[in-house]
């Protein structure tokens, strides 16, 4: 046992500074992907809880159509296509383009099902109370929402992690460009895979983990 | 075991983990006796009556029914086979609080399944015998309605026709009213009354103590984890020996004239006998499932 | 612009190979996820454990990191295996994975009084999952099963980087010989919306009906 560690260890140890500098970037990737994703996703949700039937019309048109797009197809239109447009985006900006529209459609439907799954006695306590729309908005309806929406969007964030892994396909050097390139220089890829995946798990281990402390927190703190 | 005694229990102990929910019951249960099991809510009452076809387990003690023996987990004896449990099971109906019922499947679905998948009935012949079960308990033009469709007590009647239609020896009968709004209890309850006419062994966790006092020949009062009181149903209601026993019966019977409790029957339409007029129109019920909730409260 | 022509009709011969791929997964996956979420549910200990660390280890992994390993990875041994059978075989592995969290889901959540009554009633195990849970379950997984069946779809187009003529596999030959990228990527978006699209559709008529015959 110890002599196959050994011997593992040898064939990843080179390769492991390589692969924590793409982790950086596959991070990088996914703090953006998921910034983009949770404002365009805000807005899109506001449209679908908008009084205005062309709002709505927007949002709705946006989901249906990017939901139903995979993201490898998004990737390269933005990286490829938006290119034949004038808009050269480099690889982390494609990815965070992408990743971003796409997601915002996810999170967009998550966060409309917290808005609209807060009571409707809420609202009509704070209309009764006299709170205007926007203060009885944000100091009634959104707490209680955001309480709803952390765990569907937890899942969502691991998601991301796991997509943004598709820009090896157009050459950014992510932790999963990294590991292929190394498992063809080394001719030993599932020592290389297994490596990129230990710190895939990780990665996903960690941020699950520290989202479930915060969510507790707030549980707590709300009593 | 007497030929006669078709339930026994004997020193059963039940836990959940290491609170003791009751201990050191026993108690005998004769062909066609009505059993009412009455007591505070959180005495263990439906777990009892839940041990004995064995929805759940009970450590010590042992209980027979029907002829078959299931000892406590820990009284070192082998466990009933899967098969024999089932058997155990099918001769045993139950009632839930619930309704249970199947929300899938229409109401005649509901009732034939058993009999078709158990035992091997026909679809004719299942058909005929649900038709039969509904007609009795005045169900039958709701036949191919879905449960959801159907009121409280109508999913409860038809729960009872599900259960019947196994042609059980025993019927446990699990709160059967408790979820029920009061104007619906008393169709259920006529449907049970009935049942005991027709000579049913029954075991019934109730709340309504003018329906124990009328159609139970036995009552027994559980409170703080034990049997505190087991007899007649008559004497026990309306003169407990025991102390525990009056003050539960004290807190649920509020009309009676002080702790005798010599006449719980206040009630215009229990004056006509226990098991006096049509089979439907049962009264009280309204006004003792009330108290029963203040008992809840209490 | 008679490039275009040609590359949408290779793209929607590569929908053909998509659409294969998808379904035959999807069937596979859904029988082991059904008898995987048995398992992780009913069965021996053992059994659970290694359920929940290959559900966990699937979810946990990046889609393309798995047909990696599965197509290179397993060359390290000697095994090697064509583009269009490690791609089927790794859709089935994934789809199993998720399929078995949509079962053990939807068998969890029927009401612990369903399962009393059946064996009340003296139903066997077997006829009870088949007579009352399962028909149960399915009804609330439908919207899961749609999900599912999509989600599929969008993983086969990571397969043209191991050479499956997929759609995005003639997409991205079509790119290179037209140079219009922004247009074909286009039509190929579009096709898999109309894809995805009749899925939901499908999925929606489904669970319309199973509500009526409730």
């Amino acid at each position: 046992m110890t002599v196959v560690l050994a011997s593992i260890w040898g064939v990843w140890a080179p390769y492991l500074p390589s692969f924590l500098r793409g982790l950086v970037i596959t991070m990088e990737i996914t703090g953006l992907g998921l910034a983009v994703a949770i404002v365009l996703g805000a807005i899109l949700a506001g449209f679908k809880l908008s009084r205005f039937r062309t709002l709505r019309l927007i949002a709705t048109v946006y989901v249906d159509i990017v939901r139903s797009i995979p993201v490898l197809v998004l990737l390269f239109l933005a990286y490829y296509g938006l290119g034949q447009l004038g808009f050269t985006l480099s690889g982390i900006a494609s990815a965070t383009t992408a990743l971003g529209a796409y997601y915002a459609a996810l999170l967009c439907e998550i966060f409309r099902g917290g808005v609209q799954g807060v009571e409707k006695g809420q609202k009509e306590a704070a209309d009764a109370l006299g709170l205007g729309r926007v203060s009885g908005f944000a100091r009634v309806i959104l707490p209680q929402a955001v309480l709803r929406v952390l765990p569907p969007s937890t899942n969502q964030l691991s998601n991301i992690i796991k997509d943004s892994s598709l820009v090896v396909t157009i050459g950014v050097a992510d932790l999963m460009a990294r590991s292929y390139q190394a498992s063809a220089s080394t001719f030993r890829p599932m020592d290389m895979f297994v490596l990129a995946g230990i710190i895939y798990m990780a990665l996903y281990l960690v941020i699950a983990r520290a989202i479930e402390r915060w969510e507790l927190n707030v549980q707590r703190r709300r009593g | 075991m007497s030929n006669d005694v078709v339930v026994e229990l004997e020193g059963v102990r039940k836990c959940f983990g290491p609170r003791v929910i009751f201990d050191d019951v026993s108690l005998s249960v004769h062909r066609s006796e009505v059993v009412a099991v009455i007591g505070p809510s959180g005495a263990g009452k439906s777990t009892l009556i839940r041990c004995i076809n064995r929805l759940n387990t009970f450590e010590r003690g042992v209980i027979r029914a029907l002829g078959h023996e299931v000892y406590g987990t820990e009284e070192g004896k082998p466990a009933l086979k899967r098969d024999e449990l089932r058997e155990l099971r099918t001769e045993i109906g139950m009632v839930f609080q619930t309704f249970n019922l199947f929300p899938h499947l229409t109401v005649m679905k509901n009732v034939m399944l058993a009999p078709q998948r158990v035992k091997g009935l026909s679809e004719a012949q299942a058909t005929a015998r649900a038709l039969e079960l509904l007609e009795m308990v005045g169900l039958s033009h709701r036949k191919d309605a879905h449960p959801r469709q159907l009121s409280g007590g109508e999913q409860q009647r038809v729960a009872i026709c599900r259960a019947l239609a196994m042609e059980p020896k025993v019927m446990l009968f699990d709160e059967p009213t408790s979820m029920l709004d009061p104007e619906l209890v008393g169709d259920v309850l006529a449907t049970i009354r009935r049942l005991a006419l027709d000579g049913m062994t029954m075991i019934l966790v109730t709340h309504e103590m003018m329906f124990a006092k009328e159609v139970a020949n036995t009552v027994v009062v559980m409170a703080d984890g034990r049997i505190a009181e087991m007899g007649p149903a008559r004497q026990v209601l309306s003169a407990p020996k025991t102390e525990r026993a009056r003050s539960f019966l004290e807190r649920v019977l509020p009309h009676t004239d002080g702790g005798g409790v010599t006449d719980v029957r206040t009630h215009p339409q229990d004056q006509g006998g226990p098991i006096a007029g049509p089979i439907d129109s049962i009264g009280g019920s309204a006004l003792w499932s009330r108290e029963a909730d203040e008992e809840e409260l209490l | 612009m008679s490039a275009i022509a040609l590359y949408t009709g290779e793209m929607l011969d590569g929908a053909v190979i998509t659409l294969e791929l998808t379904a035959g997964a999807t069937v596979v996956s859904l029988v082991a996820g059904a008898a995987g979420a048995v398992g992780r549910l009913y069965g021996p200990k053992a059994l659970k454990t290694f359920v929940m660390a290959y559900v966990e280890t699937i979810r946990g992994l990046p889609a393309i990191l798995q047909l990696f390993i599965l197509y290179f990875g397993l060359t390290q041994f000697g095994i090697d295996i064509s583009a269009y059978w490690a791609a089927f075989v790794w859709l089935c592995l994934y789809g199993t994975g998720y399929a078995i969290e949509i079962f053990r889901a939807g068998l969890q959540g029927i009401p612990e009084g369903q399962h009393e009554a059946t064996a009340a009633l003296g139903l066997t195990r077997f006829e009870a999952m088949r007579r009352v849970i399962i028909p149960q379950a399915w009804v609330a997984m439908l919207p899961a099963l749609t999900n599912f069946v999509v989600l599929e779809l969008k993983n086969t187009t990571l397969l043209y980087f191991i050479g499956v003529q997929d759609i995005m596999f003639h997409a991205r030959l079509g790119v290179s010989n037209s140079g219009q990228p922004l247009v074909v990527y286009g039509i190929a978006a579009g096709i898999y919306v109309v894809m995805n699209g009749t899925i939901s559709r499908v999925g929606g008529l489904l669970e319309k009906r199973a509500a009526i015959a409730r």
